[in-house]
């Protein structure tokens, strides 16, 4: 399986992490169904897909805390089945649920998780690197949402590992938390660290990721930069309104420069290669129907659009 | 070892940081020998003396003793078999016991000195201090009515060696049994919440081992043990005066041993539960059965037959029943050799299949 791996790519490019034809079921459920990749060290790489997608089945495999049923899996070089403890020394990770013990204070927290190194960053340079110096003494269960999150990225890098894992790092959190900690993530690669990352925010994705795999069922439905999953899928912009009924009075598909449409309950979004042309008859159509569009946008493709595109159904919690 | 102190340190700061939890861990068995205390220990009767009388002589001075010590208002008199008469004194319910040897009313009659034999129990003060000179007082005013000559009879004291027990020191050894018991029980628990709440998942995507977890785990409730067993040793000492009769590093044994047993029971309970709640439930089913039939609050023969086997079967039987002969020196049920070997069971036993049933996910 190994060698259907392109091991040679680049002089020098070392892969953090390969995967060939993974497999994991639960029961009769095939929560990863033949996955391959490779992430080369210093990459943010992200797998992007909704929820039982199949991630984070994925990270724990990675990561050496559940076994799989089949294919071949590689990190840093070594099979996480055969060597978990001398891989977990050398990766940080951060579990989908955070976890920690409610009545330590931060800096009790992350001094207890240096524990478990052999070689650690100093437990005050961890907490500054997430932003938590001023909550440093107060316990864990008075935290906020995104404070507990960035203290869960603190022990993913308090080994100074050379992959970190981070699973779903800013779900539930209000955007101004996740934006700090996508500050975060960002100087992570900046050090040189491989992350490896899952989401199921397509904004978190394209904004951080130098490669994404998405994902669906178990399955990887499509990999690249965003901007070349953007490209390949879509060379037209998308233009959304509001006004369910109007579909019923003008066929929408024949309108100038459309290319697809998609319907999502209220909302509407027609594919145009030619978009000013598009709007012109859009507006004449709604004006002599009398249906007036409303929230009506115009946008560049997204990986939201990329995923609506591919698997037919929006990407939601 | 850095992380093995580091997990001990957190555990410590997380049990002193969680006041509900402190709060039951000094108050409760504070509370239960207070309570129990306060309502046994009221027995000690001073105000009259239960005295026994053994009678091998059935002459006029020995008929005469019996009369003037009945009609003493502070002397309840019982008459029986030297047996009978000294085991009831070591059972407590006797304060003297006076033998009148045969031969004694024609001896005095010929003007021989006898002894009269005066058992008592060491360990009251009211018995010799009071008990004794009255005695003297009674069969001097005897004699000299008979004989006009009042120094012939005389009084030999003899302490009793097997000292008399209070209520309070049955019940000490066995709160502090049963508080191990609970400790110990509930001590697993804490392993299932922090299942539960993805703790140990967090913990196993990192280098540190299963066994030294556990470990720690185990460690902290140990020295939790050995903090509440003193506690209870030096209430009981205090309050009550209960004093240890053998050596304290042979007490420390039996509670380390107890703990072990309760802690690695309770792993083997826990291995069983989904969740905290389901957990708690198994160890209430077990230890509510064994605090009430084991021998805590009342000697075990007074548990109905048909509930015998259990009770022979429970490990808190066996320790209590080895507290009360190292801490107190209560007479034993069972050898401590049987209690030591049945601990021992009990603690292999659920420690094995502990190991082999808990499930980290």
């Amino acid at each position: 399986m190994l060698d259907s791996l392109d091991l040679s790519s680049a002089p020098g490019a070392d892969l953090a992490i390969e995967v060939a034809g993974l497999c994991k079921s639960y029961g009769a459920v095939r929560a990863v169904d033949g996955l391959s990749f490779s992430v080369p060290a210093g990459e943010i790489f992200g797998m992007l897909g909704p929820n039982g997608a199949g991630k984070s089945t994925t990270v724990e495999i990675l990561i050496g805390l559940r076994q799989r049923d089949g294919g071949e899996v590689r990190v840093l070089g070594r099979d996480p089945k055969r060597h978990p403890t001398a891989i977990k020394r050398r990766i940080g990770v951060q579990l989908q649920i955070t976890a920690l013990y409610p009545r330590l204070t931060v800096k009790e927290t992350v001094r207890l998780f240096a524990s478990f190194f052999p070689k650690t960053l100093p437990i005050a340079e961890a907490i500054a690197r997430v932003g938590l110096e001023e909550k440093a003494d107060d316990r864990v269960d008075r935290l906020s949402g995104g404070q507990a999150q960035r203290l869960s990225v603190a022990l993913a890098m308090i080994n100074d590992g050379d992959i970190i894992f981070l699973d779903e790092p800013t779900t539930g959190l209000d955007p101004q938390a996740r934006r700090s900690l996508w500050d975060v993530i960002l100087e992570l690669k900046e050090a040189g660290k491989t992350v490896f990352l899952t989401t199921h925010y397509m904004d978190e994705a394209e904004r951080l990721c130098d490669r994404v795999a998405v994902v669906d069922h178990g399955q990887i439905i499509a990999m690249g930069s965003p901007a070349k999953l953007i490209r390949d899928n879509f060379h037209e912009q998308a233009l959304e309104f509001n006004q369910p009924a109007l579909g019923n009075h003008v066929d929408l598909q024949t309108l100038p420069g459309v290319i697809r449409m998609q319907q999502e309950g209220e909302s509407t979004t027609l594919y145009t290669d030619q978009a000013p042309r598009t709007i012109a008859a859009l507006m004449e159509a709604s004006a002599n129907a009398n249906l007036p569009v409303s929230d009506m946008t115009v946008r560049q493709a997204t990986l939201e659009d990329v995923f609506l595109k591919l698997t037919g159904r929006r990407i939601r919690e | 070892m850095k992380a093995f102190i580091q997990l001990v340190i957190a555990n410590i700061k997380e049990l002193l940081r969680d006041r509900m939890s402190m709060f039951w861990f000094i108050a409760f068995p504070i509370f239960f020998i207070l309570l129990f205390g306060a309502i046994f220990s009221g027995s000690e009767d001073t105000a009259s003396f239960a005295v026994g009388v053994v009678q091998q002589d059935n002459g006029p001075i020995a008929k005469g003793l019996d009369a003037a010590l009945a009609s003493m208002p502070v002397v309840k008199l019982h008459i029986g078999a030297q047996d009978a008469e000294l085991a009831a004194l070591r059972k407590g319910s006797r304060d003297l016991v006076i033998i009148l040897p045969a031969g004694l009313s024609s001896a005095v009659k010929s003007q021989h000195r006898v002894e009269i034999p005066v058992y008592y129990d060491g360990t009251k003060q009211m018995s010799s201090q009071v008990g004794i000179p009255l005695v003297e007082q009674v069969l001097n005013q005897v004699e000299a009515q008979a004989t006009g000559h009042p120094l012939l009879l005389e009084a030999r004291p003899q302490a009793v060696q097997a000292v008399t027990l209070k209520e309070i020191d049955y019940l000490l050894p066995g709160i502090l049994a049963m508080a191990l018991m609970q400790l110990g029980l509930f001590s697993a628990l804490r392993l299932v919440s922090l299942r539960e709440r993805k703790i140990l998942k967090r913990l196993g995507a990192t280098p540190l081992p299963r066994g030294l977890l556990i470990a720690s785990e185990v460690t902290v409730r140990l020295l939790l043990a050995m903090m509440q067993a003193l506690l209870i040793v030096i209430i009981g000492r205090l309050v009550f005066g209960v004093t240890i009769v053998s050596s304290w590093y042979l007490v420390a044994a039996w509670v380390l041993l107890g703990a072990c047993t309760f802690v690695s029971l309770g792993y083997m309970l826990v291995s069983f539960a989904r969740t905290v709640e389901s957990g708690q439930g198994i160890v209430q089913l077990v230890q509510f059965p064994m605090m009430f039939l084991a021998g805590t609050f009342f000697p075990i023969s007074f548990i109905p037959g048909f509930l015998q086997p259990f009770v022979k079967a429970m490990p808190l039987t066996y320790l209590a029943d080895a507290l009360r002969q190292v801490m107190t020196g209560n007479p034993p049920l069972f050898s401590i050799g049987a209690d030591l070997g049945i601990l021992l069971a009990w603690f292999t036993g659920s420690l094995l299949l502990g190991i082999r049933f808990f499930r980290w996910e």
